[in-house]
Parts: structure tokens; C-alpha cells; sequence
């Protein structure tokens, strides 16, 4: 069964259309990567995946069911985990706090060994009684990607979960989530590492303008004439 | 294990069981001191300690929607005065109820209250939440006042039960009651871990499966049925009350200014403001006649709290988390994920 199913998903904020007519489809254990220029609606589609704006038009199935405009909890509660372009962390609780918030509405009895797993596989135990208002933005980024591992969701949408962060969290990270890709997660990642991209997503959907402009394994994409002129602009005509 | 580790680990356990007995000798002693105060304290400092449960009891209720759930309510003089007119209007001579029935109706009021007020007014933030909430309490101390059946202006009197120690017990058992409420659900259970998540990431939180506007109204619910059982006792307590004494907005003041001088957000810190603010109180009451200056000092010691100490008086234990709520009480405005 398609995990995600996308159909001409529309949505615009006053005269700008954020979000126009966007349609694909995500299989079981797959890893779509999702790139485009700053403002062409990756953040906003995720959005409205998740329920944080609910669109104009179109409808969303995640593993059949529609959850179109639906509320975020029950969307996550369906089986969706997210992360944010600015990592969203509870500021004035613990590390280990924060992993345990992410099992409230799950396994809670097991939340606290599980904690302790992920505190040691993203090595951040070192900090884990620590406010999580204290860490290094690269080190939030970590935590945040540990909620997600926390929460046990089948399908994973990770928007820039590495932006800054160092060279060798974000191997931690990256490993991670090839781990959960083998236990059989699927996953939607929003990246403007072209290599992250590259090294890790089956296929790519480039957005601009808030519209699909191309889609396909990384190889084409990278060749593709609209890739090329959203990223690097038209040439110059005379 | 060699002989020397055998007995280093002897020894730190012998240091452990010692640390361990000395505690719980001291709990003893403070629990005997505490339940015995009726019987060596006198009736005056009876009084004023049964105050400070009081207090302290109400400061903790505030705590949960103020400093757990992240709201400024300045309207749970409200909650006050609901459990104090359920009691001595049940208590008032043709109904004849006994005291401990009006207590659960008082809350159950408070509550239903709590949830048709929350509902609404849970989703606005910072100030718009606390004029929210500060009209409300204002619309019914207006109502108490004009209609007939609450005694309008000039009150109600309830039956008189002299007996300071009744009552000192009963405010320390609601006091305590409302610090293990506090302690178990808030800190404790993951009901606290979702009042806290949707304080510091409402939209973060929701994309957990928190659902946020529930915990919230359960929140503000829980924080407005303790102060209505304080309300009831307090009414049979000093046995008249009108509009102003309990649905006046001075009771809510002190709730909120003893949770921040002593510690928002923090499982017993409200209390320890509740008790040091209480104690100034009746202090400069019997050195000056009145609590004019102690208004005024206050309202200095607020502003030094926000400045110097945000975490309130709690923090100045080495150990105490340092989250600065106090700081945080008007957050940004949000669309959607917040992070547009």
C-alpha cells in the first residue's frame, strides 16, 4: 500500500500561491528526497502533510486513509513523525525529558529504556540532564532526530535535519536513519545537501514556485533542465 | 573484588544508610512539629501558619496553568469564590448541608467552570489569555453583587465552628493534597510531560500526538478545583464572606506573585513564596497596622525577582533547575508550525 499519497495539493497565504497543485506518491521503504530553492513551498507542503495549514484543494492519504486537514496530533497519532527547518525542542525541559515527551502518546512504559538507547546511539548521553535550551544547534538537531526515533512512526519527514550540524553528527544521523530505512521506515527528506541527497534518497522531487517541476533518481534530476534553472537561474540572452 | 574495594564500597554504603537515616529522622521530626502545632504553637500562630497552607495550597493550584501549562491567569479569584459561595450558601441555615459535601460540589462548580471558560479562552496566549481570564473573575464578582441569592454586597455569614486546629488540619491536608497533586501529575505522570510540552512547543507538541487544547483545559480544570476546596474551607473558616473578600482580584494577585517570588514551574517553590509572603504580611500587619507597605514592597520585590532571580527562591538551592519561565510569559506570535 502507498504509504503517502499526495493529489494536486494546493494552498496559498493571501495573493502568493505557496503551494500549487502538488501531486506524488511515496511507497513502503522508501527515501524521497524533496529540494528547490528557498520559498518553493517544501516547507509549506510539509505543512499541510502534517496538518500545521490545512489546504485549499486537493486531498492527502497517508497508508490509505485521508487525512486531509485533520489536526497534527492525530496525523502523528496515524503514524507520522516530522522534524522542523528550526528544530522545535521543549527549551525548559531535559534531554532525556524531551525523548520521553515524544512516547507520550505511545509506549510509555518502555519509554525510559528506549531513551537510554537513543541518548547512547546519538551520543548524547553526556547532556541527557541537561535543559534542553542549553545545546549547541547542532546538538538540538540531534535531539529533535532522537524525538522522531522515540516515536515510532512509519512514515518520517525530516526538514534540513542536518543543516549545520557537524561532520560527524550528522554521520550520526545519517546512520540513523539508514538503520530505521532497513527496519522498514519510510522516510521524506527535504535537503539542500545535494550529496546528503544523493547518498541517501532512491528519488528526488524538485520544487519551485510551489509546483513539481521534476522528479526522478538523483542522476536525472542532476541533469534536468529545470533543476538546473531553479538552482543556478536561466542564462543571460542577449 | 579485592579486600581495599571491598572496603571503600563497604564504607560509601555505610555513609549512604547514614545520609538515608538522618533524613528520614528529620522527616519525623518535621512531621511531628507540623502535626503538632495546634497543641504548642497558640491559637495566633495556629492561625497564621494555617494562612500559610492556605496560601501556600492556592500558589501551587496556580502554579499548574501558570507556571506547568505557560498561562497567566488573572482570574482564579474566580475559582476561590465559586468553592466559598458553594459553602455558605449550602451551609446557610434552610439547606443545613455539612461542610465536607459542600466541599466536592464548590469544585465540581470551579470546574465546570474551569472548562467552559478554558475552552475558548486556552487559545489565545499571553496577555489576551490573562484579560481573558481577569474579566471573567471581574463578571463574577459583578454577578455576586447584584443578584439576591449570594447576599449581594453585603455577604453571606456562615455558622460559626471556633476550633483553630479544625481548621489548620483541614487547610494542611488540602495543602498537602494540592503539593502531591502537583508533584504526581505534573512532574511525575505523562500527563505532565504533555502540559509542559505544550508550554514551551505547542506546535512541536502536536506533532507528537499531543493534543494540546485537551491537556490544556485539563490543566486549567485541575488548577481551578484546588483553589474552590480552599475557597470552601476558608469561607467556614472566617465565617462571612461578600464579593470582594473572595472574588476580589487581590486573591489572585497573591497567587501569582507567590508562585514567581518563589518559583514558577517548580513543584514546591510556590509554596516557599506563599510561605515567605504570607509571613512578611502578617509581619508588617502587626508592625504598621496595615499592608499598605507591604503592597509596595511587593511590587519592588516582582520586579527584583524578573531581574535578578527568575527562577524565584528555589534557585538559590544550587540544585534547582534554572528555566527562567518568567522570562518566557509573553511568547511570539505563531502561524501553523510557527517557523514561517
Amino acid at each position: 500500500m502507498t504509504v503517502l499519497e499526495v493529489t494536486d495539493v494546493r494552498r496559498a497565504f493571501g495573493g502568493i500561491r505557496a503551494v500549487a497543485g502538488v501531486s506524488f506518491a511515496v511507497e513502503p521503504r522508501e527515501i524521497v528526497g524533496i529540494i528547490g530553492p528557498n520559498g518553493s513551498g517544501k516547507s509549506t507542503l510539509f505543512d499541510l502533510v502534517t496538518g500545521f495549514h490545512a489546504p485549499d484543494g486537493g486531498t492527502i492519504r497517508l497508508e490509505g486513509r485521508d487525512i486531509t486537514g485533520r489536526p497534527p496530533h492525530r496525523i502523528a497519532r496515524a503514524g507520522l513523525a516530522r522534524t522542523f527547518q528550526i528544530p522545535g525542542l521543549f527549551v525548559n525541559m531535559t534531554v532525556r525529558q524531551n525523548l520521553l515527551t515524544a512516547a507520550v502518546e505511545g509506549d510509555w512504559k518502555g519509554a525510559p529504556d528506549r531513551a537510554e538507547a537513543v541518548l547512547e546511539q546519538l551520543d548524547i548521553g553526556r547532556v541527557a540532564d541537561d535543559l534542553a535550551g542549553t545545546l549547541s544547534g547542532g546538538q538540538q538537531r540531534l535531539l529533535e532526530f532522537g524525538r522522531v526515533l522515540m516515536q515510532d512512526a512509519r512514515l518520517i519527514l525530516l526538514d534540513e535535519v542536518t543543516a549545520g550540524v557537524h561532520p560527524r553528527l550528522r554521520e550520526i544521523i545519517l546512520a540513523a536513519v539508514r538503520g530505521l530505512h532497513e527496519e522498514g521506515r519510510t522516510f521524506v527528506v527535504i535537503e539542500h545537501d545535494m550529496e546528503l541527497v544523493r547518498s541517501i534518497c532512491e528519488r528526488v522531487i524538485v520544487m519551485d514556485s510551489g509546483e513539481i517541476v521534476a522528479e526522478g533518481p538523483f542522476e536525472a534530476i542532476a541533469r534536468d533542465r529545470h533543476v538546473v534553472e531553479a538552482y543556478l537561474g536561466r542564462p543571460a540572452t542577449t | 573484588m579485592s579486600a581495599p574495594e571491598g572496603a571503600a564500597g563497604r564504607a560509601v554504603l555505610d555513609r549512604l544508610s547514614t545520609s538515608l537515616a538522618l533524613k528520614a529522622l528529620l522527616a519525623v521530626a518535621a512531621a511531628i512539629v507540623v502535626l503538632t502545632v495546634p497543641a504548642w504553637a497558640g491559637d495566633y500562630w495556629t492561625r497564621i501558619l494555617t494562612g500559610v497552607c492556605m496560601w501556600a495550597g492556592l500558589a501551587l493550584a496556580w502554579n499548574i496553568i501558570g507556571g506547568y501549562a505557560g498561562y497567566i491567569s488573572f482570574g482564579h479569584a474566580a475559582f476561590f469564590g465559586i468553592g466559598a459561595y458553594a459553602t455558605a450558601l449550602l451551609m446557610q441555615p434552610e439547606r443545613h448541608w455539612s461542610f465536607f459535601l459542600t466541599l466536592p460540589v464548590g469544585a465540581a462548580a470551579a470546574a465546570a467552570v474551569a472548562a467552559v471558560v478554558g475552552w475558548p479562552t486556552l487559545k489565545l496566549r499571553g496577555a489576551y489569555f490573562a484579560i481573558a481570564t481577569w474579566a471573567m473573575a471581574e463578571a463574577l464578582l459583578q454577578l455576586a453583587t447584584v443578584v439576591d441569592f449570594t447576599g449581594g454586597s453585603s455577604g453571606l455569614t456562615i455558622p460559626v465552628f471556633a476550633s483553630s486546629a479544625f481548621f489548620y488540619y483541614a487547610m494542611l491536608l488540602a495543602a498537602v493534597l494540592s503539593y502531591a497533586i502537583s508533584y504526581l501529575l505534573l512532574e511525575r505522570s505523562r500527563f505532565g510531560y504533555k502540559v509542559k510540552a505544550a508550554r514551551d512547543d505547542e506546535a512541536t507538541a502536536r506533532s507528537m500526538g499531543i493534543d494540546t487544547t485537551r491537556v490544556k483545559i485539563q490543566a486549567f480544570v485541575l488548577s481551578a478545583v484546588i483553589p474552590a476546596v480552599f475557597g470552601g474551607i476558608n469561607a467556614y473558616w472566617i465565617t462571612f464572606i461578600n464579593p470582594r473578600s473572595v472574588l476580589g482580584a487581590e486573591v489572585t494577585d497573591q497567587m501569582v506573585v507567590m508562585a514567581l517570588v518563589g518559583g514558577l514551574g517548580h513543584a514546591w517553590g510556590p509554596a516557599l513564596g506563599a510561605a515567605a509572603l504570607y509571613g512578611v504580611n502578617r509581619q508588617f500587619l502587626a508592625w504598621f497596622g496595615d499592608t499598605t507597605s507591604y503592597i509596595a514592597m511587593v511590587g519592588v520585590l516582582v520586579a527584583l525577582v524578573v531581574l535578578f532571580l527568575p527562577d524565584g527562591l528555589v534557585s538559590l538551592s544550587p540544585r534547582a533547575r534554572r528555566m527562567r519561565l518568567v522570562r518566557r510569559l509573553i511568547p511570539r506570535p505563531r502561524s501553523g508550525t510557527g517557523r514561517r
